[in-house]
């Protein structure tokens, strides 16, 4: 696969819906590329988060610490970023990923990601819009669970 | 040391300089017979009759006799040209060997000055006084006598012969003499004084610099560059006016010279004019008086100039060496003497006080006793003379008042060869010197050469030579080529077993497994330890096992073959299948070596490879155009950086433009070619990379083989079964590379080569591989505390009776505690002084002393 391909992978990202594609193309170059096996970790929940991580193809296990030892929270499918909260803001992982199958992954190191925001502001923007529009509708479950734990 | 330039070359040269003036005396009569022959020529053989003429019972015809005289002359060309051959290289020699003694000298009084000298003088001062101040000496050496004698000389016949034709005009050719005598000296000692201020201020510039050089970070670090290039520009601008008040003064002496030279034609024409009018002095008289003058201002002016530049290089020698001569500088037997005592007994200060020369550098009054055999603390912060009595203990300081002594010996009265071999002393300042850790590591036992090398007839003569140069000059005659390493001293037998040693030692420090890194990352010479290459393959073909069993392990490492693409390796190393045999040669470079062009031009991948790395020029500048050069981007993963990139805009649209003028330089091409070369398929996912190209690469990789490897030492070929030396140890042990698109494969494949290597004993090998790692300029690639880990196993490693450690492994963390611990051990029976400004450490010792102020404040 060469910066086309991934490219095109990008742009049905929808953190990087607005981007144009000459931007998407120096994502892409700075970032690697790995593989990842079956059953292969790509972070664990606790350790310092230094990328984010683009599934190009395959999928992952979204794991969160149980006492009762791992639990399967969620999948990350393809065409998404994951990991991205803890390259923006100092928190360690919040979720362990495994991959469920053979996974082709984009790994975007933290300082060059925030290189890249700081030297496209147009890029933050978008970000920003994103996780606006993630926080308004967390907020909007949030009040909507308040309600429902109100009314009953 | 000699104050004088004179007396100082009279004193080692005189005998060669009374020769050189002894063949120069000789060559009066062949240089006066030069002259005179062609008058004779002219006059008697072509104008003369009187034929034939007889000369020592021959006699001559006319044409005969001119032949003669003309032989004659040509021989007496050749002799006068060729003594004057012989005795210009006679005294650059002795010019050579007097400033190598001179250089020597300066040196080795270096080495004597005491410690605490050195606050008062830098190397930066230092270091111009030693090498090119002297220069100027070394050429004035040959002339200091023979110049001023033969000129001198010339200049009494000359005026001698004025004198005889008429005394009055004699006194005219002098007349101006007394003068410009009394003028010149005057002028001359202002230039004096000027120079000295001149070199001077030249030292203080070359310190200024040196100082920048070694505080540069700081001077990054705190915006300091425009007061520095201030300072070194005001300094610049001091040296500027002086030198111009000298061309002044110097030029000024020229033109009094010259003024007065042209003076005395005038009294001549005056007074000779006179007396030939009055009758009392013949025209021909008057003329031979004007024509002899004529030849009086050669030697004058050599003089003069020669008496300038006496006066100059005096003032440089005198400058130089004052700085030479401290008062309390030690003997030249303490350097030097091989004689040693056994330093056996208690460590002892008899009321000792020292001052450093500033406050807290001073120790006042104390009394201590270590019993020889024990470990002792010595407690007191930075400041409190702790690190002034450790040295006095190592004897590197002497005590103003009062004595240390070990056992019945003052430590003042003992030479270098006694302390400096069975005292080890490690200061908080350690020093690593460039070269090798095997040259630090030993360091400390290297006193004297011991085991000649062999040398065949050929290099014994050269030896020879060099020894009897050096005994010419008072040089040491220490063989640097003979083996220093001093085995018996460090309680083994052979080299293998010092090796073993150190590791131990460096194991008890915690080094090891950092020169086990550095060893891996070493490329080492098969031929020397076939062995080990053995040992390598064979870990080579367990690691190809395990990677083929493994599925794990198998997909973080691309193994090379001959067959297949290698997507983590770079286009380079895919086409040749091969590396330069010298590592030191660069992928920039690899395109103009001429068996590479020859082959590139010969499948025409030289076209191909252009192509590619025009792809890869216009995606980076596509990629990289609108990135600004401070983000950082560009840098790390680009394949040009910063600077380059309108460089290669400017080739990329020369290429693109399709005109046939101007057209790509070679040297464009190959930096297209180059750029080519560095693309790794797995991480630049350029897509230039296709199926076809694959397989062409493939297909030419074998031609390469085939074709150039196999007749060229300059490149050796990836083989399975062959140890490859142009590469690190650890690339030959993976045999392959790392897969760059699988996370952390570099570092899970480490770990499995260590596994390996440790299993099959090949750990050792690779440490001893890291003793040759090269640590820099004063250990510059090393880490602070690897260097200090380095001196302090150099100084365990001398076996010392008396070993003596300041501000060393002072952490209160376990490692530190642990390595204290060990040095108890290996210290234990042997007399061990340990610095701290801890307290608590210091408990863990037998005895403590606690240092406050300079005086002893209670004893544990």
């Amino acid at each position: 696969m060469s910066l086309e391909t991934e490219v095109e992978a990008l742009r049905k990202v929808p953190l990087f819906h607005g981007i144009d594609e000459t931007k998407l193309r120096l994502l892409a170059f700075i970032s690697d590329r790995t593989e990842y096996p079956a059953g292969e970790r790509l972070c664990s929940q606790g350790e310092e988060g230094d990328c984010a991580f683009i599934i190009l193809s395959g999928s992952a296990d979204v794991l969160v610490e149980t006492p009762e030892g791992e639990k399967k929270v969620a999948e990350a499918s393809e065409n998404s970023i994951v990991g991205e909260i803890a390259i923006l803001c100092d928190v360690p992982r919040t979720a362990s990923l495994v991959a469920a199958n053979n996974m082709d992954v984009l790994t975007v190191s933290k300082d060059d990601f925030l290189k890249l925001l700081k030297e496209f502001p147009d890029i933050s923007l978008e970000v920003m819009r994103t996780l606006a529009l993630r926080l308004e509708r967390t907020t909007r479950d949030l009040a909507a669970a308040r309600r429902g734990a109100t009314g009953s | 040391m000699e104050k004088s330039l004179f007396r100082f070359i009279w004193k080692y040269s005189a005998r060669q300089q009374i020769f050189i003036l002894m063949v120069t005396v000789l060559s009066y009569p062949v240089v006066y017979f030069l002259l005179e022959l062609p008058k004779l020529i002219v006059n008697d053989a072509v104008q003369g009759d009187n034929f034939p003429k007889n000369i020592l019972g021959f006699d001559f015809d006319q044409i005969p006799y001119l032949v003669l005289l003309c032989f004659t002359f040509l021989g007496l060309v050749v002799v006068s040209n060729g003594l004057k051959f012989y005795l210009n290289v006679y005294k650059g020699r002795l010019g050579e060997r007097m400033l190598r003694r001179l250089r020597f000298e300066l040196f080795q009084r270096v080495l004597r000055f005491r410690l605490p000298h050195f606050r008062k003088v830098s190397s930066g001062e230092i270091i111009p006084m030693i090498t090119s101040e002297v220069e100027d000496v070394g050429g004035y050496i040959g002339e200091a006598f023979a110049l001023p004698a033969y000129q001198g000389g010339m200049l009494l016949v000359q005026l001698g012969f004025i004198f005889m034709q008429d005394p009055l005009l004699g006194l005219a050719a002098v007349a101006s003499y007394p003068i410009q005598g009394y003028v010149i000296p005057l002028l001359q000692k202002k230039v004096i004084i000027l120079s000295r201020k001149r070199v001077k201020n030249v030292r203080l510039i070359a310190d200024k610099v040196g100082e920048s050089i070694t505080g540069v970070a700081e001077i990054h670090a705190n915006d300091a560059a425009a007061y520095h290039s201030a300072d070194i520009s005001d300094r610049l601008y001091e040296n500027f006016k002086i030198r111009y008040e000298i061309f002044n003064r110097k030029f000024l002496i020229k033109f009094l010279n010259n003024f007065m030279n042209q003076l005395t034609p005038f009294f001549f024409y005056l007074i000779g004019g006179y007396l030939v009018i009055e009758g009392n002095l013949s025209i021909g008289a008057l003329l031979a008086v004007i024509a002899a003058y004529k030849d009086l201002a050669g030697p004058w002016k050599l003089l003069l100039s020669f008496y300038q530049m006496t006066a100059d290089v005096s003032v440089k020698y005198q400058t130089v060496v004052e700085n030479f001569d401290p008062k309390d500088i030690y003997d030249t037997d303490r350097l030097t003497s091989d004689d040693t005592v056994e330093l056996e007994g208690d460590v002892k200060f008899d009321r000792v006080s020292f001052s450093g020369g500033a406050a807290g550098q001073e120790v006042m009054d104390i009394s201590l006793t270590v019993p020889s055999g024990t470990a002792c603390a010595i407690v007191g912060p930075d400041g409190s003379g702790r690190s002034e009595v450790l040295q006095l203990a190592a004897g590197l300081v002497s005590a103003s008042s009062g004595k240390v002594s070990i056992g019945t010996h003052d430590l003042d009265k003992l030479t270098d060869a006694t302390l400096g071999r069975q005292i080890a002393y490690v200061g908080g300042a350690v020093h690593v010197w460039t070269g090798t850790i095997r040259d630090n590591l030993y360091y400390g036992l290297r006193h004297r050469p011991l085991v000649p090398p062999e040398r065949d007839s050929e290099a014994q003569k050269l030896y020879k030579r060099r020894v009897n140069e050096a005994n010419q000059t008072m040089n040491p005659v220490y063989d640097l080529a003979a083996d220093w390493d001093d085995l018996e001293a460090a309680g083994v037998d052979n080299e293998t077993q010092l090796d073993e040693k150190a590791l131990e030692l460096l194991e008890a420090v915690k080094l090891d497994k950092d020169i086990y890194r550095l060893g891996l990352q070493s490329r080492f010479d098969p031929s020397m330890n076939d062995a080990f290459a053995e040992k390598i393959l064979s870990v080579r073909k367990n690691l190809a096992e395990r990677i083929a069993n493994e599925p794990a392990l198998g997909g973080l490492v691309e193994l090379w073959d001959r067959d297949l693409f290698n997507a983590s390796a770079s286009l380079a190393d895919n086409l040749f299948f091969a590396v330069p045999s010298d590592p030191e040669i660069t992928m920039d470079q690899v395109p103009d070596l001429e068996e590479v062009r020859s082959f590139l031009s010969e499948t025409g991948f030289d076209k191909k490879l252009q192509e590619i790395g025009l792809k890869i020029a216009e995606t980076m500048l596509e990629l990289f155009s609108n990135v600004s050069g401070d983000s950082g981007l560009l840098g790390s993963y680009s394949f040009i950086n910063q600077d380059e990139l309108p460089e290669f805009e400017r080739i990329v649209r020369v290429a693109r433009s399709g005109q046939q003028r101007p057209g790509l330089s070679d040297a464009d091409r190959s930096r297209l070619t180059g750029l080519a070369f560095k693309l790794v398929p797995a991480r630049h996912r350029l897509g230039v990379m296709t199926d076809e190209l694959r397989d062409e690469v493939i297909a030419a990789r074998k031609r390469f083989l085939d074709g150039v490897v196999k007749n060229s030492d300059n490149f050796v070929a990836f083989d399975p079964d062959v140890y490859l030396p142009p590469l690190t140890i650890e690339d030959n042990l993976i045999f392959g590379r790392a897969r760059v698109d699988r996370r952390d494969a570099r570092r899970r494949i480490d770990d499995v080569i260590r596994a390996i290597v440790e299993e099959t004993g090949l750990r050792r090998p690779i440490i001893y591989a890291g003793f040759g790692y090269h640590v820099g300029v004063s250990g510059s690639r090393l880490s602070a505390g690897q260097r200090r880990r380095i001196a302090l196993v150099r100084g365990l490693l001398k076996n010392a009776k008396i070993t003596i450690l300041d501000d060393i492994a002072t952490g209160m963390t376990e490692d530190d505690k642990a390595l204290r611990n060990g040095l108890r051990d290996i210290l234990s029976g042997k007399t061990f002084l340990f610095g701290t400004f801890n307290a608590d450490i210091a408990a863990e010792f037998d005895q403590q002393f606690v240092l406050d102020q300079g005086r002893i404040s209670e004893k544990g």
